[in-house]
């Protein structure tokens, strides 16, 4: 099931430290919810192990983490892939910016497309925009807070990616 | 199902012991589910502990101007009793709406409370009512008590053991029920009581159980179903999913809540 | 007459024990050494196949086997077969992909069968089959149906491109272009039939087992029709030749068509049950069911209907689309097709037909028949053109409709049938009268004054049954006969065994056939048992789908019940000395006229048996006879349905308040039985109409593959339904019977939407009518009202 979710982020550091915090695998690795591993595996790519965990749903994923289309300091891609075994698999991409905000902060604004697929895909549909959108505003907050401060402006999740009655 | 221990302790403290020390333990408390999700798999708790024995967890008494209903009751105790329906008569609506009578005869209102299903029934009227939730631990007031999408206040060890209501002057409840599950598409509880006005909303956010506040100061002016005329939740806040999108659930949350008031003066 | 024969309603036999929990399905067979498989299935809709390393699976706890599709082509295990040929309009055969029961190069669907684990308990195939390691190249996927034949799609078979399996088209395109041409009036709709999961109570299982001591498999399976399953699996995939494969199919918690095809689980169970010697059982869990059993429907149609200037129907246009799926089931090629388009003539005189079929794979679940197969999709066709062409001409829906009945039988439609017998005016009067058609209006103002918009609907269907001759269904691309066999075997002491190759699961069948045993031979019902579903006991039979059981099966009972009577008739003539035209058999007694000597059948049954008194030479002892019946047309059952509801123009929430329906179902055996038949089939119809859908994501993820987001038809969804009968005899089998099975599913969905647009006062809103749609429509009424 696909969900497609944009959000903004104002953070209180300049462009240069956000963009070095956003290439860090030990700050990322505090930030992704449920990570467990994030380690260098390659030229920007990560090994990762993650848990989500949704109420009694308890899973480990699995997978490689990508950074490409590179623009430093200004945007990147970050793709992964993750195996949940039994539970299925998730896959996605965000596209993030970043532009210089009043007070010498800085506007990150992103655009995730994730895709998930197997037995959470089949029986948990009702909790993926919910489960996507908790997970992308904790991830920022938990950023926001390694830069040294931040607000969360904006977590939209678009009623289009996620479109009732897709298929037949 | 992966294999797992399985333990049926007598007293609260018994079950407290075999959670503490990380142990990875999860509470069975009805296991409506919990079940579920271990037989596909999706949860494998090395133990299982079954709290149907704790005699302690059980109980619907009223002292005084308190409604209390120990953790281990089940939804169709609540729905059938006597003491509850004549000091908060929509709660035993409640409790009759959830699930099928399977799930009313085994899920418990403690379940329910420590699970947080972003859809569930009880949250919203414990919301609603401002009730207190007792742990072995310490009591945590309802605004504190449930924190998002699953998430509750309550630590890896920590039992509810009983949920205690302030009896309200009004109390109603109208639910959207998802035709497919019959968990609350949109479930709004309207209470009318010593803490004020207050109106919980279930189903529709996309983090879980929270209070239209704007409705709350609407009702505090005048408590009818009129009053409710032109507020309504911002879409943006709401989940979607295949049954029904944002936009569709901020309405359904407006005229549940308007259905909620005139169920609760009824 | 007992008190047990033909139109009584008597109580179903096979309830006590399946009330009881004494029922005997496959799950409740165990073997002795029996082993478990569990099936490790795709995640994913599209992708091509790396690899599969099975090895850390093989080294799990309790693991006999790993086996992948490359085991099962390494023994010459052919693939699963569609068994009806459907050419396109350019006269070329359908286009279709292999359909190996594991798969090969690619996974096509999500659910698609990968690999199977066969290990000691069904827990170590569980924890084995996670160590499967299946090295998956995802591709994109073909979902929506609208776009997948179109340029640049991804091709789901080599052998099918533009995934298009047949374009197929039946009737005459010229006639039907110039009645349009010249029509006073044209309603056009553009239609979904959206796609369902059949969902049967029980999910399907099976146990293959194989004695090497005989060279020979058994295999319990959740069939309807067992001796179709064995000549598929004997013939087309190769597991053994038909004498040494038998086929138990024990009781079955329902099918509604998904459990007549042959599917990857049992051919695997029974040829892995010799690789591992070992019994090996299988049941479905109910996301598998979701995931993997045959869906129904699933058709995007445009359709237009032409109409002169005194509102008779001149002509009809329909152009669709039918998802087939990723791999062709059994019969799906014959669904939206053969039994589709010659329904489309509805109850109608409609002098022109035109249809076009595209059969298209797509990425999901194959679609198969499922109760109606075919039917219920023409049905709402028809009769959502004909309820909207009635309102734009401002004509009231049933006298529009009784203006263009067939009046006259027998009738010769545009679309291959021929109508045998019927009164389609007579069911509508009926039907406006019970449903207190005058007083509509009054209702609806009452619940305008409680905010409600209350509609009414209608569904004058037309149902084909029974179908045969097997000869004319040959001609059509049938890779069977629709035959049925019947032995009747009278047991010395006057006791019955009926073997008919009509499968019962859920039908009544145990109770019906043996009311007609009990009729004509006029013995109790207790003396009387239906063996069915055992390929050792039974001999050739065709199985229940169709509502076929009654017309077909029970005349080949009536048939050879005739020639036991014949025979008896000999014997009972012998043994009181009279000649053979002076007796007479009644009510269990032949009696010979104008004298007082009779005997009870018992008592010509024993004679039959000890052979003392006729010559043997002459009469063969014994009494047992049989009859293959094959019909000399359809059986064409059809009634009206008529749909109230009120719609709660705030919530969206369609309330059915009343539900008439009339049937005519020809000679009834068990009127209750019948009526049981009729409610459930309304239930499913309603359940297509207002709860339930497959949704697959644009991915190809099945989104509903549980009943939390699956929504099934509910007791509390339904309304008491007002159901009555007229009788017109079918003149094409012996008994007068038609069909009834699928009558519900066919009528409702059409008589609920058109009752749901009554309401909401335009066209707007396709199936289901979930509570969403329902709401988004109204506001646009509610709004409309308000302009007004």
């Amino acid at each position: 099931m696909a969900v497609n979710m944009s959000g903004e982020v104002i953070l209180a550091a300049d462009r240069e430290r956000v963009w070095a915090m956003l290439n860090d695998p030990e700050v990322l690795k505090v930030c992704i919810p449920g990570c467990e591993t994030f380690e260098l595996d390659g030229e920007n790519t990560f090994q990762a192990v993650a848990r989500v965990k949704i109420g009694p749903v308890n899973a480990r994923f699995k997978g490689k983490v990508t950074l490409s289309d590179i623009d430093a300091p200004n945007s990147y891609k970050i793709s992964g892939e993750g195996e949940g075994g039994i539970a299925g698999f998730a896959k996605g991409g965000a596209t993030v910016r970043l532009e210089p905000a009043e007070d010498g902060g800085t506007r990150l604004i992103y655009d995730v497309e994730a895709n998930v697929g197997g037995k959470i895909a089949q029986l948990g549909s009702r909790l993926i925009n919910s489960v996507a959108k908790k997970n992308a505003d904790t991830f920022f907050a938990k950023f926001a807070e390694a830069v040294g401060g931040g607000t969360v402006v904006a977590t939209n999740v678009d009623e289009a990616g996620t479109a009732a009655g897709e298929g037949s | 199902m992966y294999a797992f221990d399985y333990q049926r302790p007598s007293t609260v403290n018994e079950a407290a012991a075999l959670l503490a020390n990380g142990s990875g333990a999860k509470l069975l408390a009805g296991g409506q589910t919990l079940i579920p999700t271990m037989k596909q798999r999706l949860a494998s708790p090395p133990l299982v502990v079954d709290l149907r024995d704790v005699a302690e967890l059980r109980g619907i008494d009223r002292t005084n101007d308190r409604l209390v209903i120990g953790a281990m009751t089940t939804h169709a105790q609540v729905a059938e009793s006597a003491v509850v329906a004549s000091t908060i008569p929509g709660l035993c609506n409640v409790a009759e709406g959830i699930g099928d009578p399977h799930v009313r005869h085994r899920g418990t209102i403690g379940g329910s409370l420590a699970n947080n299903d972003p859809a569930a029934d009880y949250p919203a009227a414990v919301l609603a009512l401002a009730a207190t939730i007792y742990t072995n631990k310490r009591e945590i007031a309802a605004d504190d008590f449930f924190q998002g999408l699953f998430t509750t206040a309550l630590e890896e060890d920590e039992i509810i053991t009983r949920v205690s209501f302030p009896i309200p002057e009004r109390f109603g409840y109208a639910k959207f029920p998802n035709p497919a599950s019959r968990y609350a598409m949109v479930g709004v509880a309207v209470a009318k009581g010593p803490q004020g006005v207050r109106v919980a909303v279930t189903g529709a956010g996309q983090n879980g159980v929270f209070r239209a506040t704007d409705m709350e100061a609407a009702l505090t002016n005048a408590f009818t179903p009129d009053a409710l005329k032109g507020i309504s939740v911002d879409p943006s806040l709401m989940n979607s999913d295949i049954h029904g999108d944002a936009n569709y659930r901020a309405h359904l949350v407006t005229v549940m809540a308007r259905r909620a008031v005139q169920a609760a003066a009824a | 007459m007992t008190s047990t024969g033909i139109g009584v309603p008597v109580r179903r036999r096979e309830d006590f024990r399946f009330i009881t929990g004494s029922g005997q399905y496959v799950d409740d067979i165990s073997r002795p050494g029996q082993v478990y498989a569990y099936f490790v299935r795709s995640p994913h809709a599209h992708a091509i196949i790396k690899n599969i390393d099975t090895s850390a699976a093989l080294n799990a706890p309790g693991v006999l086997a790993v086996f992948t599709g490359k085991d099962l082509a390494a023994d010459k295990i052919g693939g699963l077969i569609c068994g009806w040929m459907i050419h396109s309009k350019d006269g070329t055969p359908m286009r279709v992909g292999p359909h190996p029961a594991l798969a090969l190069e690619k996974v096509r669907y999500v659910g698609d069968h990968v690999a199977v684990v066969i290990a000691e308990t069904l827990n170590q195939a569980k924890d084995a089959a996670e160590l499967v390691e299946v090295d998956y190249e995802v591709l994109p996927a073909v979902v929506d149906l609208a776009r997948a034949q179109d340029p640049g799609q991804p091709q789901i078979h080599a052998e099918a491109p533009n995934n298009t399996v047949f374009e197929w088209h039946l009737g005459d395109k010229d006639a039907v272009d110039a009645a349009f041409a010249k029509a006073a009036h044209v309603t056009k709709l553009e239609l979904v039939n959206n796609r369902l999961i059949p969902n049967a109570m029980e999910p399907r299982a099976a146990i293959g087992e194989y004695d090497r001591g005989q060279d020979s498999y058994t295999l319990y399976t959740t069939s309807q029709n067992p001796h179709v399953a064995r000549l598929v699996l004997s013939a087309f995939i190769g597991i053994a030749p038909e004498h040494k494969l038998r086929v138990i199919a024990p009781d079955v918690g329902g099918g509604f068509g998904s459990k007549i095809f042959i599917y990857a689980e049992e051919t695997v169970c029974v040829w892995a049950a010799r690789k591992v010697g070992r019994p090996v059982k299988w049941t479905a869990e109910r996301t598998e069911a979701f995931l993997a059993d045959a869906h129904g429907r699933d058709h995007l149609t445009t359709a237009e209907l032409a109409v002169d200037s005194s509102g008779k129907i001149l002509a009809l246009r329909v152009k669709t689309k039918a998802n087939l799926g990723a791999y062709l089931s059994t019969f799906a090629s014959s669904v939206p097709t053969y039994l589709y388009a010659p329904l489309l003539s509805g109850q109608y005189d409609i002098p022109a037909i035109y249809c076009e079929v595209d059969g298209v794979y797509t990425n999901t679940a194959p679609v198969d028949a499922y109760r109606g197969a075919g039917r219920p999709e023409a049905t709402f066709v028809v009769e959502r053109l004909v309820e909207v062409a009635a309102r734009e001409l401002g004509r009231d829906p049933a006298e529009f409709r009784m203006q263009n009945f067939v009046k006259s039988f027998p009738h010769q439609t545009p679309v291959i049938m021929t109508y045998d017998a019927g009164d389609y005016a007579a069911c509508m009067k009926k039907a406006l009268e019970l449903a207190d058609y005058a007083n509509f209006p009054q209702r609806k103002a009452e619940s305008e004054r409680k905010g409600l918009l209350r509609g009414i609907g209608f569904s004058a269907y037309i149902e084909a049954c029974g179908i045969a001759p097997s000869r004319a269904i040959g001609a059509l691309g049938a890779g069977v006969g629709l035959w049925e066999s019947a032995e009747v075997r009278v047991n010395p002491i006057g006791t019955v065994e009926v073997l008919t190759g009509s499968h019962s699961h859920g039908q009544g069948h145990e109770t019906t056939f043996a009311q007609l045993v009990s009729h004509r031979l006029g013995i109790p019902i207790d003396q009387i048992s239906i063996i069915h579903g055992d390929t050792e006991k039974v001999q050739m039979g065709m199985g229940t789908y169709g509502s076929r059981s009654g017309a077909v099966g029970m005349s080949a009972i009536s048939k050879a019940l005739d020639k036991v009577v014949a025979k008896a008739t000999k014997i009972a003539a012998r043994c009181m000395e009279v000649p053979e035209d002076t007796v007479d058999f009644n009510d269990g007694v032949f009696s010979a006229r104008g004298t007082n000597k009779s005997m009870t059948f018992g008592e010509v049954a024993l004679q039959a048996y000890v052979a003392h008194k006729f010559d043997s030479s002459e009469i063969e002892p014994g009494l047992k006879e049989s009859c293959f019946y094959d019909p000399t047309n359809f059986t064409f059952p059809s009634g009206v349905h008529i749909a109230e509801v009120e719609i709660d123009p705030e919530t969206g929430v369609t309330r059915i308040d009343r539900w008439t329906a009339v049937d005519d179902f020809g000679v009834i055996i068990n009127p209750m039985i019948v009526e049981g038949q009729v409610h459930g089939g309304i239930a499913q119809g309603v359940g297509q109409a207002l709860l339930e859908r497959a949704v697959y994501d644009s991915s190809g993820q099945l989104l509903t593959a549980s009943f939390m987001d699956y929504c099934m038809p509910r007791a509390d969804d339904l309304p008491s339904f007002n159901v009555a009968m007229t009788n017109t005899p079918c003149p094409s089998n012996p008994l007068g019977i038609k069909g009834c099975g699928e009558a519900g599913a066919i009528a409702a969905p059409a008589a609920l939407i058109n009752a749901i647009t009554n309401a909401l006062g335009h066209e707007n809103i396709s199936m289901p009518a979930t509570p969403q749609a329902v709401w988004r429509a109204a506001q646009a009424s509610v709004r409309k009202m308000a302009a007004e």
